[in-house]
């Protein structure tokens, strides 16, 4: 096994649930390099979890294979996978301590009794647990459970840790912490692991890579810079981030006419046509009176303000312009101009060429 | 909305009817007249030295619960793995399962003895231990198997798949995680069926004879034949057991969700 | 696969003491009884002629499903309350509320006759009291008749009666009769107006599943009714125990069961129906 070959394959996966007619999982194939952590990242409903419990075993799929390190196993029951799954009601096991509870994972990969006690409480000093090893899962917060489960997980030295959900019954304050903490260790121990969220700010916080998946596919691959920057679909445009959306005619050398009579130029090489472009708020700059747009910003317009929303950190100016209504985010810190601009105020707004993602009109 | 005093009332007069037997019954068996009369002429515990004294009620009593806690073990032992499937498995004729092992529950007891004793009789086992455990078995399992599924169903089924991907194979897991979290319901459905035999009647009825007899057969043919207080202080003592036992299983898994859905 | 495997054990003992008795039920209820009472291997349909030709066959059919039929409807009527009051209580007494109405499930059916006995006999409590105000100057037969067996019959079914009811008012829109109250109703027109329609399914329900253990009762008609008394069950009994006639008593058992089919296919339909219609 070469050093370049993946960790994990999956090679055109299927599934179907019975009664629906539209396949949870459709034909998705993807490959990850050891030691990385994948993202698999989607709207409810979009087969996420499906695939993750194909890769447990939990899961049959119809179709299509699923290789680990190689080798094939997807005729294997989970009990002979090895893979260590952190579930998101996080089913430890009610009536055993947490050491316990990892030392069951232990007994059952056929570590010696003398070994699997100082093993477990290892694993529940590794997720700074180790004062709660006698306690029973019900005496213990929803965090302290949740790393549970990952030491539980972990302990067993999986060949893939797979997690579903596994901050979506934390509480918002503790969130940003554990997700710190999962990614930390991950990357400690090298583990190669996949991870389910509906969350794009977590995977794009913590993966290596993220699939966004829709309706059972996989719409885009790529690392998160690449999935936020250069979407590779208008639904991966829209799921991923927030944008403004233009309509119009992609025109000969990719110019994009709106029906409000703007002509702004793209880095498009679609053919001529109807299109969509997004515009991501915070690429978008707020010009001084007679300030000449900066070099490389292409596209100016001019617009009048409609709606001021002022959060703290970032000011958010909802502006008409020919081109439909454009979001521009500023750092209210940094950036003093907004505070002079009233709802109705004219503007001038900024952005580059290669700022606006341009697709095929639906 | 609140009850109205009406249905206040009203629903006094339901419990008043539901309650006023046992509470009779505890009133006479302490009387120490010779009839079931109203009031007692005065009260004693004479009925129930003469319930410890009577050899073939006691001897009965023996019987039956030897015979109950058989039939408990027996039914759990082959229940549970039934329900266990019913509970967790995907299976063709899963449906078809859970129907045939609960529809003896369905039909007259009655029709049941009599079937045992045509089929038991000619093969010399009616009267005998294997034949009234055979007939016990028949309604002590559809409960076993109903409680039984009801408390395997209550353990999540991520808990099991949480023990295989940790390497447990699927025996281990039920073993080891699905089993010890559904022990309340098992102990429950224990007891209950415990209670089922214990007081099974009907189907005893057809299965006993003269040298092996239960007590609620004994107890049904004194009733039939004389009304004195020492029927009223076995059904207390019956009535004290049972009440016993449900507390029990009350405080294991809560009445009401043991029962399921009649 | 591995389903009916683990179930096998209790299939067996299912085969063993369910189906194979009820074939054989059928089985012998097609033998034929000799003039000297003995039984004789045939494949007859005379039990069943000799039953069905026989006036006293309808007269226990008759008296069976007048006596359960009253005696289900009596409950349900009085289940009903105690159900609705179930209901409307508050969490804390909920619990031991149903817990009251339907313990008496778990104590044996003799003891309680036991205790009716003394309700109901010529020295029973509800004579000595109308004896002590002066109402009567004889006691008045309760017990040894049909009353006391559709009292106790009545008792013994209404512990189920609730337990229907309070699966089917479960469903029932508490918001409902509090609107009704709002928009000025009083509480009985409400109760007859909004309540009542509303629990009619749960009612209907109640009554189909009392009426079916009330046809198949026993110990109840046999106690109570001190042998004065006959209804099905009692028939078959003395049919199969005291006359040892097992081709009559396995016939009027399968008269009985088919019966009882009959009924559980209409509660199904009926349950198919309402379940359709929400």
């Amino acid at each position: 096994m070469s050093r370049s070959s993946p960790h994990l394959r999956l090679e055109q996966l299927v599934r179907h649930y019975a009664g629906a007619a539209a396949p949870a999982v459709d034909r998705i194939s993807l490959d990850l390099p050891r030691g990385a952590l994948l993202a698999l990242l989607g709207p409810s409903g979009c087969g996420k979890t499906t695939t993750l419990r194909m890769i447990a075993g939990l899961e049959k799929p119809e179709s299509g294979r699923i290789l680990v390190g190689g080798r094939d196993v997807t005729a294997l029951p989970p009990h002979k996978r090895h893979m260590g799954v952190v579930f998101q009601s996080y089913a430890l096991f009610p009536h055993m301590t947490s050491v316990g509870n990892v030392a069951f994972g232990l007994e059952m990969q056929g570590v010696a009794r003398a070994e699997r006690g100082p093993r477990a409480l290892a694993a529940l000093e590794l997720v700074g647990l180790s004062g709660f090893a006698q306690r029973k899962p019900r005496q213990l917060s929803g965090g302290q459970q949740q790393r549970v489960a990952l030491a539980r997980a972990l302990a067993i030295e999986p060949d893939l840790l797979l997690l579903d959900e596994p901050l979506s019954a934390l509480d918002a304050k503790l969130r940003e912490g554990v997700r710190d903490e999962i990614r930390a260790l991950q990357q400690r121990l090298g583990t190669t692991a996949v991870f389910v969220t509906h969350d794009q700010t977590e995977a794009l916080a913590m993966a290596d890579l993220v699939a966004v998946m829709n309706a059972g596919k996989v719409e885009q691959l790529a690392a998160p810079e690449e999935i936020f920057e250069r979407p590779a679909t208008r639904f991966v445009a829209t799921f991923v981030g927030r944008a403004a959306r233009i309509q119009g005619r992609l025109e000969a050398g990719g110019v994009l006419r709106t029906e409000g009579g703007a002509a702004l130029r793209t880095h498009s090489s679609l053919a001529a046509g109807p299109v969509e472009a997004f515009l991501r708020p915070h690429r978008v700059r707020l010009l001084a009176p007679g300030e000449a747009a900066p070099t490389g910003m292409a596209n100016v317009l001019d617009a009048t303000l409609a709606r001021r929303v002022y959060t703290g950190e970032i000011v958010a100016l909802e502006a008409n312009t020919p081109a439909g209504v454009i979001t521009a985010e500023l750092h209210a810190g940094t950036d003093g101009l907004w505070r002079e601009l009233q709802p109705g105020s004219p503007m001038r707004l900024a952005f580059r060429d290669t700022d606006l993602l341009v697709f095929p009109a639906p | 909305m609140k009850p109205t005093l009406a249905l206040r009332l009203l629903a006094c007069v339901g419990y008043l009817v539901l309650l006023s037997p046992a509470a009779l019954v505890l009133l006479i068996s302490f009387s120490a007249g010779d009839f079931l009369t109203f009031p007692p002429p005065g009260f004693s515990t004479r009925w129930y030295v003469a319930l410890a004294g009577n050899s073939v009620l006691m001897s009965a009593l023996g019987t039956s619960a030897i015979l109950a806690a058989v039939v408990a073990v027996v039914a759990l032992l082959v229940g549970g793995p039934a329900a266990y499937a019913i509970a967790r498995l995907e299976f063709p004729g899963r449906g078809v399962l859970a129907a045939l092992l609960t529809a003896p529950l369905l039909l007259p007891t009655l029709v049941l003895g009599l079937a045992l004793l045509l089929v038991l009789q000619p093969l010399g086992l009616a009267a005998t231990w294997p034949g009234l455990v055979l007939g016990h078995c028949l309604v002590a399992i559809p409960f076993a198997v109903r409680i039984m599924t009801t408390a395997f169903a209550g353990v999540p089924k991520e808990l099991e798949a949480a023990a295989w991907t940790l390497g447990a194979t699927p025996f281990q897991a039920a073993l080891r995680i699905t089993l010890p979290n559904a022990a309340p319901g098992a102990i429950a459905a224990g007891v209950l069926t415990f209670l089922v035999s214990f007081d099974e009647t009907v189907i005893s009825l057809f299965l006993v004879g003269p040298r092996l007899t239960t007590l609620p057969v004994e107890m049904f043919r004194y009733a039939e034949h004389t009304t004195d207080p020492l029927i009223a202080a076995l059904a207390m003592t019956l009535i004290a057991f049972a009440a016993l036992m449900v507390l029990l299983v009350e405080r294991l898994m809560g009445f009401s969700n043991a029962m399921g859905r009649e | 696969m591995i389903g009916w495997l683990l179930a096998l054990p209790a299939l067996g003992v299912m085969g063993l003491a369910f189906l194979w008795p009820l074939a054989m039920l059928f089985r012998i209820s097609l033998n034929r009884t000799t003039e000297t009472g003995a039984m004789e291997v045939a494949v007859t349909g005379e039990s069943y002629t000799r039953l069905l030709g026989d006036e006293f066959t309808w007269e226990l059919i008759g008296n069976t499903l007048g006596l359960s039929g009253t005696s289900a409807a009596i409950a349900v009527a009085m289940a009903l309350p105690v159900a609705l009051m179930i209901r409307a209580a508050s969490p804390r007494w909920r619990g031991l509320l149903a817990l009251l109405a339907i313990a008496p499930l778990l104590v044996s059916g003799t003891a309680r006759l036991v205790g009716w006995m003394a309700i109901l006999g010529d020295q029973g409590m509800i004579n000595v009291v109308l004896r002590w105000v002066g109402l009567t100057d004889a006691p008045i037969r309760m017990i040894n008749n049909w009353t006391g067996v559709r009292v106790g019959l009545m008792e013994s079914l209404m512990p189920y009666a609730v337990l229907v009811l309070l699966a089917g008012l479960g469903r029932l829109d508490s918001r409902l009769e509090e609107a009704a109250a709002t928009l000025g109703a009083n509480r009985f027109r409400t109760f007859i107006r909004v309540t009542l329609p509303l629990a009619a399914p749960a009612l209907l329900a109640a009554w189909l599943l009392t009426l079916v253990l009330g046809i198949s009762a026993f110990i109840t008609p046999r106690l109570m009714g001190g042998g004065r008394v006959f209804v099905l069950a009692t028939e078959i009994y003395n049919l199969a125990l005291e006359s040892v006639d097992w081709p009559a008593a396995a016939a009027m058992a399968m008269l009985l069961l088919g019966g009882l089919i009959l009924l559980m296919l209409l509660r199904g339909c009926v349950g198919w129906l309402q379940g359709k219609r929400a």
